[in-house]
């Protein structure tokens, strides 16, 4: 008998079949052979033993370890591995599911806690084709009830009482429709349901006709008791193939039951019904249009009055409600007016079915009471918005309605607050948005749908319509004028008031209502060519690009990556960005949040990538810039937006000295982001390269102290603020002033301006460190901190998500060992002996939506507690310090204490000749921001400076040509960004070395090639 | 099929509600594929099929097969119910066929909740 | 009469014919008809020229106009022949903004087609739909009958490769 050593078991099972195992068995057999040990091992396909998912899977005997979703390709690593050199292939082992994770309850999951279920109530428990699980539901209860034991008077009383308003759009009480068409003579009347569900985003009636289609056919029977009709219409869609199929079945059941058809349950009571399928024209939805097309006619509507109670289908009175109305009415009739009506708020009764889709991360259908605030709806039950974006708005109502913006989040969502905000309910399509979402293009978007879909039939909405989208296309291009949005307003004012339906008369809701939360953007289109969600692709070349404050040109560096070419790169770099190695370092690349890549799988690295330009390649030499203008400008603080503006003017020919209170130039970046994030000499060569232009920068000298701000104003024809913002704000609460308690910016400044006695402890912060904020600055202190051997714990007020600080930098200082609190703020803090000694804190809940939507922190009372500390750093915010402007200097200052801006300019301040730009205008931002002030500023002093000589603008010299090859990649795999290698252990910890090492030259190229180049015109 | 009254309406109220209850010995378990436009366009088909064809091929015959509409999270379907008698309902998300089978054989005839696929237990609240 | 029927075999076969001839007669008693028989007889004849509405418009006993002006209104409706297989990309709201206009302006880019129209070697018609309710599986991609959801651009062309 033939011994082996091992016995291989593939599994033959269906699954394992399915998911590739032949080929594996292929792979297995063929390594064998290869390797000359197929005598020893002896491969057995087997049955399966059900861990289907997993396949293919692999177990080795005699050792029975069992391998999980092996691929052909793991195949010679397996055999190596495991049967050459007899070690466990852990990447492929299986493991067993923690069994301890509890399995929540459906009323634990947000999405269905807070929803309440009455038109939804059989959704997932019964077959929709089994008229049977239906009745077992109560089904057909209500009809019953409707035809032996009530008059029409007292089914029509009873929807009245209930509340019930049409639930397609318009909210008219249902009960008041009925009425009517009942008090209408005649002996023919029609119940219609329209289930021509065409709004964008909405599946609210193709989901209740699919799910629980006899609810439907069960409120239209009460409906025809109640009027007195005899034949009915149900309208549905062609494009609902299934919704129709399982109507198709649930009428024939009905039918042979008799609860459809002649003499209802015996009752006497004949009522028939038929589906109509629409042809594809969203205007049929309109009810006048919608009877036109039953009468097989186009589908154009009609002028109202007659109204379609009196004269609706073959001119016979009609009633038309929608799906979900329908499908209300048998629950009401079955358990009565007061029960539906305790349900929502005082005047929207019941429930609202909502289509949730969009930007969030539970898609589907929803029913919530009425008065459910919008908050509810996309954060609890919609779970927020995926990967991290920030909400927008939501568009209520498809193309007729409007949209709901963050700062009403809190609104309880019913008729009255809906239409108070600028929207409609409509049939409950909720289309979340988030700031990817270009509040313009959504406009034209809904333009162009109404525009398409108008019937023609009357001028305001054939031609209105038009018009507008004409506009708004124009907008979108790039092409649109002053005055376009007052053009806009004005049409859609004669549009809603002209048009003969609800298709024309609402079709303008969308624009007004981007216009009215969304000026601004419009605004930036038409001005400035600028889309800030980076969708009017008309407007620029490449999405980072147009989204970088200075405009880097990122595709071009990127692709000069992959060629190798990094001086050329690095000379791009400079073009638009003195500060290149600076930004590959600290910035917060927004370029990043709109790189289209991420919306394959991640955003490309462009910050690193940045970044391994400038370790790798030499600088370009600046060459000394002749002084050749006769105006001296002043520059007051050496940050980045003073540095920048000295720089450019520097650059176009002025003498341009730069004042420093400090000893060294470089405001935050030098004296507050701590030299592990960015090496001191990395900021002093990007510096040195604007001295050699021919700026000077003078130390040491305060102005107001060293310098008078008199003196400065008659010795420079100009003068530019730039001090930024560096005073901490202060918490506000008592033992503030303690020794011991310090502010970011000043620990931060004190700490680099004397590091050494920071580091051999001559100056101590103590053992236990709280440091109270979530910006990057709580980041910054409690990283210097946590490196001067203190134990350090964050406390933040809000959630993590909430974190205005880097995500990246949050987790490198959690992987360092900063410990954060949540939802915790300070009370006080104790000391003793003039000396901080502990703090009281206070745990937070969430509770309702700030104008930021986020949640706000709500102290939870009796919840507090003490933590023995031996400092606090409190990092909640800055504000500039602006002490040394006179009042008589007319720079106004504001109730931020930041500097006010002339009305129309982007730097000058309320003197003429003095111009203001970075923090000091804005508060806290980031390093690219206040290089784009300097940049802004530079251009602005200058061009108010030859309008005054009566000078020609200011001509770029022209500048070297570099020439970037196009290189796109035909196929592009999936891959995610490029990790940054970091330093590690006790050398990351113990020292202020770099933590962030830098690409190597294969990674960076690797990262490179991920760029799919969407600045390219093919 | 005779014309319905009023008390037919109860009697198959009750038959019905005999019929789903499930019990040792009869009907065991209980499988509901939800199948509305997107879940079907998720892949329900394809689960159901799967699942039909391992319940031939294992012979057993105490389980109960139907489909029902959407459950309303879209988007973690293919979505499906195990109710086992005496057990809480168990719905799983994202299926897919080789889950199915997994759930099947696991769980279904195994007793193992298959705890890494699993959205939720028991059922929604109605008003 | 003979010449409407020589007109129509020229694109239809008297088996198709003789179809459209059954749907006009079960309908023609009903008011109200046009649009139902216009849909069976689009399923039966994938298209309707002009010689199809004429018979249609005569068997109704309805002016041609009517029948033109029925189908030129409504967007289910086409007069063109179409390709072996139907594209339809949904731009619903829902799936706009989860990036259903990137997989239009893909589409066509690689069929050379624009919206409405058909490939020359009629392997695909290529049409945008508003919103086919499939929402949650945005973006989508329809093609015939088969529902592909969570599309991306750079899925596509394997999708198609299994219409041939």
């Amino acid at each position: 008998m033939k011994v082996f050593r091992s016995h291989i078991l593939i599994c033959g099972g269906t699954g394992c079949h399915a998911s590739g195992s032949l080929e594996v068995k292929k792979a297995l057999l063929a390594e064998l052979d290869k390797r000359k040990i197929a005598e020893e091992i002896k491969v057995v396909e087997t049955g399966c033993n059900g861990f289907c998912a997993m396949g293919p899977i692999m177990v080795v005997y005699p050792e029975g370890i069992m391998y999980t979703l092996v691929k052909p390709s793991d195949i010679p690593e397996l055999v190596e591995e495991h049967l050459v050199k007899g070690r466990v292939l852990e990447r492929l082992l299986y493991r067993e599911p923690s069994t301890e994770k509890t399995i929540p309850t459906m009323q634990e999951i947000p999405f269905f806690a807070h929803q309440e279920l009455v038109v939804l109530r059989n959704r997932g428990l019964i077959d929709p084709e089994k008229i049977d699980e239906y009745i077992a539901r109560d089904g057909y209860q209500g009809m019953a009830k409707a035809l032996t034991e009530m008059t029409p008077e007292q089914i029509i009383n009873e929807i009245m009482a209930s509340g019930l308003r049409g639930r397609g759009g318009a909210g008219f009480p249902t009960g008041l429709k009925w009425k009517f068409a009942a008090s209408s003579p005649g002996d023919v009347k029609y119940v219609i349901c329209n289930a021509d569900e065409g709004d964008p985003g909405a599946f609210m009636d193709r989901s209740v006709l699919e799910a629980d289609p006899h609810a439907v056919l069960e409120g239209m029977v009460i409906a025809a008791k109640a009027i007195g009709s005899h034949q009915g219409y149900i309208y549905c869609r062609a494009e609902y193939p299934l919704a129709i199929h399982r109507l198709t079945v649930a009428i024939a059941q009905a039918k042979e039951y008799g609860l459809l058809g002649k003499d209802i349950l015996g009752t006497g009571f004949d009522f028939d019904l038929e589906i109509y399928q629409g042809a594809g024209a969203f205007v049929c939805g309109e009810e006048t249009a919608l009877m036109t097309s039953i009468e097989g006619k186009r589908g154009m509507p009609r002028p109202r009055p007659p109204f379609p109670a009196v004269a609706g289908l073959w001119q016979k009175p009609s009633i038309l409600n929608n799906v979900e109305t329908f499908a209300n009415v048998p629950q009401i009739i079955l358990r009565g007016a007061d029960w539906f009506a305790s349900i929502g708020t005082e005047r929207s009764k019941g429930t609202k079915v909502f289509a949730l889709t969009g930007d969030v991360n539970n898609v589907g259908l929803v029913e919530v009471p009425m008065g459910t605030t919008l908050g509810t709806i996309v954060y609890d039950i919609g779970g927020g918005i995926p990967k991290g974006k920030k909400f927008k708005a939501a568009q209520l109502g498809g193309p007729s309605g409007g949209c709901i913006p963050i700062q009403h989040l809190n609104v309880p969502i019913d008729y009255e607050n809906v239409t108070e905000l600028g929207a409609i309910m409509g049939s409950g399509g909720l289309i979340v948005m988030n700031e990817d979402t270009c509040a313009v293009d959504m406009a034209r978007f809904f333009m162009e749908f109404c525009q398409d879909e108008s019937c023609g039939k009357c001028t305001p909405c054939r031609e209105g319509t038009k018009r507008m989208l004409e506009i708004l296309n124009n907008i979108t291009q790039g092409k649109g004028k002053e005055g376009d949005i007052e053009l806009l307003e004005e049409l859609a004012k004669i549009i809603k008031d002209a048009s003969l339906c609800g298709l024309g008369q609402t079709a303008p809701n969308p624009v007004l209502s981007t216009i009215r939360y969304f000026r601004e953007e419009y605004e930036e289109h038409i001005r400035d060519h600028k889309c800030r969600a980076a969708v009017c692709s008309a407007l620029f070349k490449s999405p980072c690009q147009h989204t970088c404050p200075i405009g880097m040109d990122i595709p071009s560096y990127i692709t000069l990556i992959r060629v190798g070419r990094l001086e050329d790169a690095y000379k791009v770099l400079l073009k638009t960005n003195p500060f290149p190695s600076v930004c590959g370092r600290v910035c917060d690349h927004k370029c990043q949040s709109k790189c289209r890549r991420g919306k394959l799988d991640e955003a490309i690295a462009i910050k690193y990538l940045k970044r391994y330009i400038t370790d790798n390649a030499p600088r370009p030499p600046v060459a000394p810039v002749p002084v050749t203008r006769k105006e001296k400008i002043a520059v007051i603080g050496a940050g980045p937006a003073g540095l920048t503006a000295a720089y450019d003017l520097s650059r176009r020919g002025y003498k341009v000295t730069v004042y420093e209170e400090l000893p060294e130039p470089g405001g935050m970046l030098r004296w507050a982001i701590p030299a592990y994030r960015l090496p001191r000499e990395v900021l002093a060569r990007e510096i040195d390269a604007i001295r050699a232009t021919g700026v000077e920068i003078r130390c040491n000298t305060k102005v107001g102290k060293d310098v008078s701000f008199e003196k400065l104003s008659t010795d420079y024809d100009y003068i530019y603020i730039a001090t930024g913002a560096h005073k901490s704000q202060r918490m506000n609460i008592e033992g503030e002033d303690l020794n011991g308690v310090y502010g970011s910016v000043e620990f931060l400044r004190d700490f680099n301006l004397n590091e050494e006695a920071w580091v051999k402890g001559k100056k101590q912060l103590g053992k236990k460190v709280v440091v109270i904020g979530g910006g990057n600055s709580a980041i910054d202190s409690a990283r210097v901190a946590l490196r001067l051997g203190a134990e350090v714990t964050i406390l933040y007020r809000r959630e993590r998500q909430d974190m205005p600080a880097a995500p990246e930098e949050i987790k490198a200082a959690e992987e360092e060992g900063v410990k954060i609190e949540f939802l915790v703020a300070p009370v006080k803090i104790i000391g003793q002996d003039g000396k901080v000694s502990a703090i009281v804190c206070q745990k937070m809940s969430l509770g309702d939506f700030d104008s930021s939507g986020r949640r706000r922190p709500v102290p939870i009372k009796g919840s507090e507690y003490t933590l023995p500390v031996d400092a606090v750093i409190s990092a909640i915010s800055q504000t500039p310090d602006l002490s040394f402007i006179p009042k008589e200097s007319g720079v106004s200052i504001n109730r931020w204490e930041c500097v006010d801006l002339a009305p129309g300019s982007r730097s000058r301040t309320h003197n003429a000749r003095i111009y203001a730009g970075g923090d000091v205008v804005t508060g806290p931002d980031t390093v690219i921001a206040a290089i784009a002030a300097g940049h802004q500023a530079a251009k602005d002093i200058d061009e108010a400076i030859r309008l005054a000589n009566g000078e020609p603008p200011y001509e770029e010299p022209p500048e070297e040509k570099i020439e970037v090859p196009l290189i796109i990649d035909e196929e592009t795999v999936e891959s995610p960004q490029a990790a940054m290698p970091e330093l590690h252990g006790a050398e990351r910890i113990l020292s202020f070395a770099e933590v962030e090492l830098g690409f190597t030259k294969d990674e960076a190229y690797r990262e490179a090639c991920r760029c799919l180049r969407c600045d390219a015109e093919i | 099929m005779a014309k319905l009254t009023i008390e037919d309406l109860k009697k198959i109220k009750e038959r019905v509600m005999a019929e789903t209850s499930l019990r040792e010995g009869q009907k065991r378990v209980k499988v509901t594929v939800h199948m509305g436009t997107c879940g079907i366009a998720s892949g329900a088909k394809e689960v159901l099929d799967a699942l039909m064809r391992e319940i031939e091929e294992s012979g057993a015959t105490d389980i109960m097969v139907t489909t029902s509409g959407c459950m309303g999270l879209c988007s973690r379907e293919p979505l499906v119910t195990v109710e086992i008698a005496g057990q809480e309902p168990i719905k799983y998300e994202y299926m897919n066929p080789n889950k199915m089978r997994q759930v099947f054989k696991r769980h279904i005839l195994a007793g193992e909740i298959q705890t890494p696929f699993v959205l939720a237990r028991g059922a929604e609240k109605t008003k | 009469m003979k010449e409407e029927r020589d007109e129509l075999l020229k694109e239809f076969t008297p088996e198709q014919v003789a179809k459209l001839d059954e749907i006009i007669e079960r309908y023609k008693s009903k008011p109200g008809s046009l649009i139902p028989v216009l849909e069976e007889a689009q399923m039966v004849l994938e298209y309707l020229p002009v010689s199809v509405q004429k018979r249609i418009a005569n068997g109704l006993n309805l002016p041609f106009s009517r029948v033109f002006g029925v189908v030129t209104f409504y967007s289910f409706f086409t007069m063109t022949p179409r390709g072996r297989h139907t594209i339809r990309v949904c731009l619903g709201t829902a799936c706009y903004v989860r990036g259903g206009k990137a997989i239009a302006e893909m589409l066509e880019k690689t069929l050379g087609v624009k919206e409405g129209q058909t490939t020359v070697d009629r392997r695909f018609t290529y049409e945008t739909v508003r919103c086919l309710g499939a929402c949650g599986l945005g973006p989508v991609v329809v093609i015939d009958n088969d529902v592909h959801g969570r599309m991306k651009p750079a899925k596509l062309k394997e999708t198609l490769n299994n219409y041939q």
